[in-house]
């Protein structure tokens, strides 16, 4: 086969999919140090680990923006049985000096520290009043993987450089980062398992589009946030910080985390769809036929719109022969009307592969569970003559790899915590 | 280099040096200008090809074949309208999966559907989900255009997934699970290139079709004759230029006593292939009291092949209307686009 290709993974990668002291050392070299604002005194931090709003910018319609770069580092607790306090200590020292070293935002850092089920094995016991199964198959057309790591560290932040440096400080690499001493850090408590990293925002999608799922006609427009062209995230289509915290018991404050890595196939959708045929999966059909969407979609201002797609779904998919993935998703609302997941995700090249590290926080696994139900439109395929994934929304593009459940306790409570801190 | 840029640096050479190198040679010229005023109807296409066998082996309860053909125009459809799908530069083949049952050679439309991921060299060249179509040639398959790397020996593994369709009688209790197979490819442009081709300048465009190919290894996919429909055929209708045939059935293992089995079969005029994944809504009258107002569910019988069907609570004379919520969301080949599309209502 000498006429093939060189592999396409020998090629460009950004310096958070490569990682590590170099990759930290070439991209400081290349862009320098941004200058970033430093940490505060983390008691004066929310007691959510997941409050990350309040540091987030807004768009030009009032959306949360993320920061652009992010890395996923799963654990391994290093210790059998149950946690030392020294550990404990360890830990909470290593995740205060960032929080001391950087603003808690986007143009800082972010991160959370999250739990397994797997974790919590070692207290014989579940997390007491959280709903936190082991990750499953969550469609009939899926075979995924199950991540089942201790814990899982999500880093956050505008710069490149600030994930790569939190990360190396972390892991003992660093002593000190944005200017201030690392008091501890994870060595000897924490080990990798996997990493994996990714980025969302205008622009890197498409300088990131040179992996396998994306054809080479370099498809993916400049402004795009993520790899399908389309942005997502809007505020009127997300729970709230609030809507997805738990309420009571000894974790109050804290959430859910669910994480699935997924598989993205664009040539269909690039090559073989229309624009109206993109519309219409990843919106609904009625935002294609009355020209709602333009461009990636900031037109849409805060609420996607497809509430008012259609009374019905399932019904309107029998008519119109297509079921969009956001109309199908909005289906999964509260008793007071509002959504019951606050998407985190974002786009991937770990492995040359375009991916999505689909990450939601929630209330409960449950109701990502029934977010999910309502997009896997099991219910449009039965009843209609939308296929499974045929027209069925963008299921036809995406293949789930992995999936993992974790518990993100308050922030008091985010150093190996027992199963039950009230005992 | 970069793949991409080389490719853009190649593009600007000229054609003798291309011979031979690159993914510019993997474009079929065979696609010929289309037929002008279509008519709204099945027609003849411009010219048709051939296709070579790849492989068939079992997967699970299903058997699939895999063959392949130079890349392809074809139409995906999305409610009511047909879009072209053009040849990229860089595909390679037309691949296409047949799914039957190997103990009735029936081909199975499976709404669930099928993936196809290509590897070579441990690397994975191609992973996507191929479109359910139909072709004049070929009938029923999953079939899409694929940009391969080059020539060389390629690893095919088909996923068939579990049917979601009612299975009845001797379908019962089969096909709920999904099955894979592997098999080799080896992709040569010569071998490609010698498939039959044929092109008809005379023909193009009538109110016609090609025959049904027949395939040594693979099955036709052709639902029986209306006469030959179990039951009492209470008519056939023609629509968007796809048959309709309404059988009403009330003696069958899979009814209780007291039931009937109302069974609409939709197919392609000439050549009788099972059109799927329609949305389509029943009524039924006995003795001018509905006795059935609902949607018709996609099922597959041994003798009935795959139709649209609902068990009615009660048997009798039955007259009955059947709307067309929406036409077969399938891809259709050159000469099945402009045709069922349309959304009828017919009385049988």
């Amino acid at each position: 086969m000498s006429d093939r290709g060189i592999s396409r993974r020998d090629f460009a990668k950004s310096a958070v999919a490569i990682g590590g002291a170099s990759a930290l050392a070439a991209c400081l070299d290349r862009f320098g140090s941004p200058d970033v604002p430093s940490g505060t005194d983390p008691a004066t931090l929310p007691a959510r680990q997941h409050a990350w709003d309040g540091g987030l910018p807004t768009d030009d319609a009032g959306n949360h923006r993320l920061g652009r770069h992010h890395v996923l580092l799963l654990l391994d607790y290093e210790r059998d049985g149950t946690p030392t306090s020294g550990d404990r200590q360890q830990v909470t020292d290593a995740l205060q000096s960032l929080e001391r070293a950087y603003a808690w935002g986007a143009d800082g850092l972010q991160f959370t520290l999250g739990y397994s089920p797997a974790y919590f094995d070692r207290f014989e016991a579940e997390p007491v009043g959280v709903d936190l199964p082991e990750p499953s198959a969550l469609a009939p057309f899926e075979d995924p993987e199950f991540d089942t790591p201790d814990a899982i560290l999500h880093l956050a932040s505008d710069h490149e450089q600030v994930v790569l440096a939190a990360e190396e400080a972390l892991k003992g690499k660093q002593e000190s980062v944005n200017d201030r001493e690392m008091a501890a850090s994870f060595s000897g408590v924490f080990s990798e398992r996997d990493r994996r990293t990714g980025f969302v925002g205008a622009g890197l999608p498409a300088e990131n589009q040179d992996v396998d799922g994306v054809p080479d006609s370099e498809p993916v427009p400049e402004d795009a946030p993520l790899f399908m062209g389309f942005k997502s995230g809007f505020k009127e289509n997300q729970a709230s910080e609030d809507r997805v915290t738990v309420e009571s018991g000894p974790f109050a404050g804290g959430t859910t985390q669910h994480l699935s890595q997924i598989r993205l196939q664009l040539q269909q959708w690039y090559e073989q769809d229309s624009r109206d045929q993109r519309v219409s999966k990843m919106f609904c059909p009625a935002h294609a036929d009355e020209e709602n969407v333009e461009g990636v979609g900031e037109n849409l201002g805060t609420d996607s719109g497809v509430g008012s797609c259609a009374d019905d779904v399932v019904e309107n998919s029998r008519t119109e022969g297509v079921a969009g993935h956001a109309e199908k998703a909005a289906r999964a609302r509260d008793d007071s009307d509002t959504p019951i997941i606050l998407r985190r995700d974002f786009d991937s090249t770990d492995g040359g592969e375009a991916r999505v590290h689909f990450l939601s926080l929630q209330r409960a696994i449950a109701d990502f569970v029934a977010t999910k139900s309502m997009t896997n439109g099991t219910d449009v395929a039965d009843e209609s003559a939308v296929g499974q994934r045929v027209n069925n929304g963008i299921l036809q593009y995406m293949r789930v790899e992995r999936r993992g459940n974790y518990l993100l306790p308050p922030r008091d409570l985010r150093a190996l915590p027992p199963a039950d801190p009230a005992q | 280099m970069d793949r991409r840029r080389f490719l853009a640096s190649a593009g600007l050479a000229g054609a003798s040096i291309l011979a031979g190198c690159g993914a510019i040679e993997n474009q079929s010229t065979r696609s010929p200008p289309l037929v002008e005023d279509r008519p709204d109807a099945t027609y003849y296409p411009t010219h048709s090809e051939g296709m070579e066998m790849i492989g068939h082996k079992e997967a699970g309860d299903y058997m699939v074949g895999l063959t392949y053909s130079y890349p392809h125009r074809f139409w995906t459809v999305t409610g009511t309208n047909a879009e072209q799908v053009t040849i990229q530069d860089a595909d390679s083949v037309h691949l296409m999966a047949s799914v039957w049952d190997p103990e009735t050679e029936m081909v199975l439309p499976i709404e669930s559907g099928v993936s196809i991921t290509i590897d070579a060299d441990g690397e994975t060249v191609a992973d996507k989900q191929p479109w359910p179509m139909v072709s004049q040639n070929m009938g029923f398959h999953y079939g899409d255009n694929y940009q391969l790397d080059g020539e060389g020996v390629y690893e095919i593994t088909v996923r068939v997934d579990g049917m979601t369709e009612r299975r009845l009688d001797g379908l019962a209790d089969r096909f709920g699970d999904a099955g894979e197979m592997t098999t080799n490819f080896e992709f040569s442009r010569d071998a490609r290139d010698d498939i039959s081709y044929d092109e008809y300048a005379d023909q193009q465009g009538s109110r016609a079709a090609l025959d049904l190919m027949n395939m040594e290894m693979i099955p036709t996919s052709q639902v029986p004759a209306t006469e030959d429909l179990p039951g009492k055929l209470l008519g056939t209708a023609k629509g968007s230029d796809e048959v309709y045939a309404a059988t009403w059935l009330t003696e069958a293992d899979f009814l209780e006593p007291g039931q009937s089995y109302l069974a609409v079969s939709v197919r392609t005029p000439y050549n009788r292939v099972p059109l799927p994944m329609m949305s389509l809504d029943g009524t039924v009258e006995i003795d001018g009291e509905t006795a059935f107002d609902d949607t018709l569910s996609p099922a597959v019988h041994p003798d009935i092949g795959y139709h649209y069907g609902a068990v009615v609570e009660t048997t009798g004379d039955p007259s009955v209307s059947v709307e067309t919520v929406s036409p077969p969301q399938v891809s259709r080949h050159e000469g099945y686009e402009t045709a069922f599309i349309g959304t009828p209502t017919l009385e049988f």
